[in-house]
């Protein structure tokens, strides 16, 4: 991984609240390379969403980065101002939310709204926008763009509305994508057009990509490598076949095991994993995870697991990895379905 | 489009038949009249009476009224300013009131939002702080005490301002530097309701996600704010604007009493204690028909700052 264009160093972000402060990302560190698709996958509230904030710079006002660097090109991120900032912004690095029907402004033109930032920073001329905002809509597939880009976001569908947050997070030509959870607000169907649309482009521009969810099946089709976050922290990292066929963290276990596959059994019953994640105002100490792990070892509940390397690639964050600790399997449901998909092929050939 | 505009005056038409039927009826069922007075003898009433029509019954008078709108003759004051033609005071008064009313507007619409933004984007800190603190006292404290007390210091005390109206009769220097005081009485209002609307709407809006995307495309935060913020906090607002005119218009009676403006408020109350049937018949339908014409107008624009709105309720903008 020499050729990394981001690196997250022990990022910790606080949330000051009337309640007190809620500690949302606790010492996260990961690298994204050029060219490669990480996803950060991890229940609503762990923590993804804010990452991906703060590496965009766009955080709220209550929320502060209390430890930890982002390195991009030589820069830190936490440390640059924000005039600064908006010049990344947007040329190269971009951003695609979860939910297309509030992102684009309503009463601004679809057209306009695509090239603005080009125009307003003075990279192309006011004359030259149309054929590129039409260039861009070409490229995210939409019909017709000569007569939608003097249309309103009203006039357009959700998975439409999602193209053109694309379209304007391109225009730049970034190099780093951020989408956070792009698919969710959709439908199934419109769902996987957008994941091909976003896998698509990420080969034809190689573009690094974030992206964020809370679908495992989504992950399987289109990252590389995986993180899995639980309040706050990464508890585990590595290649997306590594962390499906070898996943090392109960918590892993447990969210791989909830999901159903195309063998689950009408009567059978999916795990679910008991209990609420931790008040984020007081984390528990120890692992966080401990409290719903019925796995959970004494010491779980007293020292915080560091990263145990399983190879190069992958690592985890559970004592239950540590030398000294009892050998304990994963569930045999699990079991039995890795291996059948193992056999099949059925995960980590997204790419 | 067209159509929807003349239904809309088809409309505005029968409003104002209706408030001027109301207005009419309700000042006919206040006890007493015009010439009411000990000291005008018997026979010269009935005979005035007979002169005005009042001795027919309210059908027949609100006949004759109809007929001076559509011949636009509204007739003589009877009382306020005896046997003046109504539309010369009118022509006379209502330019004051109208230049106080819209210099105001001047005032109020880019302080509002002067102030509502800077309390938005400075939400809870010392900047907000300040501009809630000054919004309480403006919306709080009626504008003819603040009028009194910047009449009495600013005029009196330090001389910055003549006391009252200058009696030039000619918009020169004098007047306006004389009305300036009393603008600003009027303006306190409006800039505090305004602020505080804008202020709510504003930070609605700079948490919106296309706040976030318009950031993340790249855009500075002012330009953020100024194009897509401010744009979609405005909607709501416009229709307000209606209200703050049509508000100042009439509602300057006291201000205007306090400088002794000849203005449009001292006629209209004088007219509503004096029983003078033809000049508040006259000044309600012309401060109706104002507002009326300015909700008609502000209605029209919405669909020009949101494409959401089409005037008329056509096809064309189905979702395609």
């Amino acid at each position: 991984m020499s050729d990394n264009i981001l690196q997250v160093k022990n990022l910790s972000v606080e949330f000051k609240t009337f309640t007190g402060t809620v500690k949302a990302v606790r010492d996260v560190s990961f690298d994204l390379a050029r060219g490669e698709t990480l996803a950060i996958v991890g229940e609503s509230g762990s923590g993804k969403s804010v990452t991906s904030k703060a590496i965009m710079g766009i955080l709220q006002q209550n929320a502060t980065i209390s430890q930890g660097q982002i390195s991009y090109s030589d820069m830190d991120l936490t440390k640059i101002k924000q005039k600064q900032f908006s010049e990344i912004r947007g040329s190269r690095m971009a951003m695609v939310f979860q939910d297309p029907l509030s992102a684009l402004n309503p009463v601004m033109k679809i057209g306009k709204q695509i090239t603005e930032s080009l125009v307003l920073s003075g990279k192309i001329s006011r004359k030259d926008a149309p054929a590129k905002a039409m260039e861009l809509m070409k490229a995210v597939a939409i019909p017709e763009p000569e007569k939608r880009y003097n249309q309103y976001p009203f006039q357009f569908s959700g998975g439409m509305r999602q193209r053109i947050v694309i379209a304007c997070a391109l225009a730049g030509d970034p190099e780093l994508l951020i989408c956070d959870e792009p698919t969710t607000a959709l439908d199934v169907s419109v769902q996987s057009q957008i994941l091909e649309l976003i896998r698509d482009l990420q080969k034809e521009r190689n573009l690094s990509v974030i992206f964020i969810t809370h679908d495992m099946g989504v992950v399987a089709g289109i990252a590389n490598r995986m993180a899995v976050m639980y309040a706050g922290k990464i508890v585990e990292i590595g290649n997306v076949d590594e962390v499906f066929y070898n996943p090392q963290h109960p918590y892993t276990w447990n969210l791989l095991a909830a999901m159903p596959d195309m063998e689950t059994e009408q009567d059978e019953k999916l795990l679910s994993i008991p209990g609420t994640p931790p008040n984020m105002l007081h984390p528990p100490v120890g692992d966080a995870f401990a409290a719903r792990n019925k796995f959970a070892l004494n010491i779980d509940n007293r020292v915080e697991p560091p990263m145990f390397k399983i190879s190069d690639t992958h690592y985890a964050a559970t004592w239950l990895l540590h030398p000294d600790a009892p050998k304990v399997e994963m569930p045999d449901v699990l079991k039995k379905r890795l291996e059948r998909q193992k056999a099949k092929g059925a995960y980590g050939n997204g790419k | 489009m067209l159509k929807y505009v003349l239904q809309r005056v088809l409309f505005m038409f029968i409003a104002l038949f209706l408030v001027s039927l109301f207005t009419f009826f309700l000042i006919n069922s206040v006890p007493g009249g015009p010439f009411e007075n000990p000291a005008i003898r018997p026979e010269v009433r009935l005979a005035m009476e007979r002169r005005f029509h009042l001795d027919q019954p309210l059908i027949v008078q609100f006949g004759h009224f109809l007929r001076s709108i559509v011949t636009f003759d509204f007739g003589i004051s009877l009382i306020v300013q005896p046997s003046r033609d109504i539309t010369d005071i009118l022509t006379e008064r209502f330019p004051i009131t109208i230049v106080l009313n819209l210099l105001s507007n001047f005032i109020i619409v880019p302080l509002g939002f002067f102030l509502g933004s800077l309390a938005a984007l400075k939400r809870n800190r010392i900047p907000d702080h300040a501009v809630s603190a000054l919004v309480v006292v403006f919306i709080s404290v009626p504008s003819f005490v603040l009028a009194s007390l910047m009449q009495y210091f600013l005029a009196f005390r330090l001389g910055l301002f003549p006391m009252i109206f200058s009696t030039s009769q000619n918009w020169d220097w004098d007047r306006l530097h004389s009305m300036i005081l009393p603008i600003l009485a009027l303006s306190f209002g409006g800039i505090a309701f305004i602020t505080r609307f804008l202020r709510g709407e504003l930070i609605e809006t700079l948490n919106s996600d296309y706040m976030l995307l318009a950031k993340t495309k790249g855009l500075r935060t002012h330009q953020a704010v100024f194009r897509h913020a401010l744009r979609n906090s405005l909607i709501p607002i416009m229709g307000m604007l209606v209200g703050i005119f049509v508000t100042i218009l009439s509602g300057s009676v006291v201000v205007e009493e306090i400088f002794a403006i000849p203005g449009m408020g001292r006629i209209m109350i004088n007219a509503l204690l004096s029983h003078d049937y033809p000049l508040i018949m006259a000044t309600t339908v012309m401060y109706t028909f104002i507002a009326l014409v300015a909700r008609l107008l502000i209605d029209l624009s919405y669909s020009i700052v949101d494409p959401r709105i089409v005037i008329g309720g056509g096809r064309s903008a189905a979702r395609s």
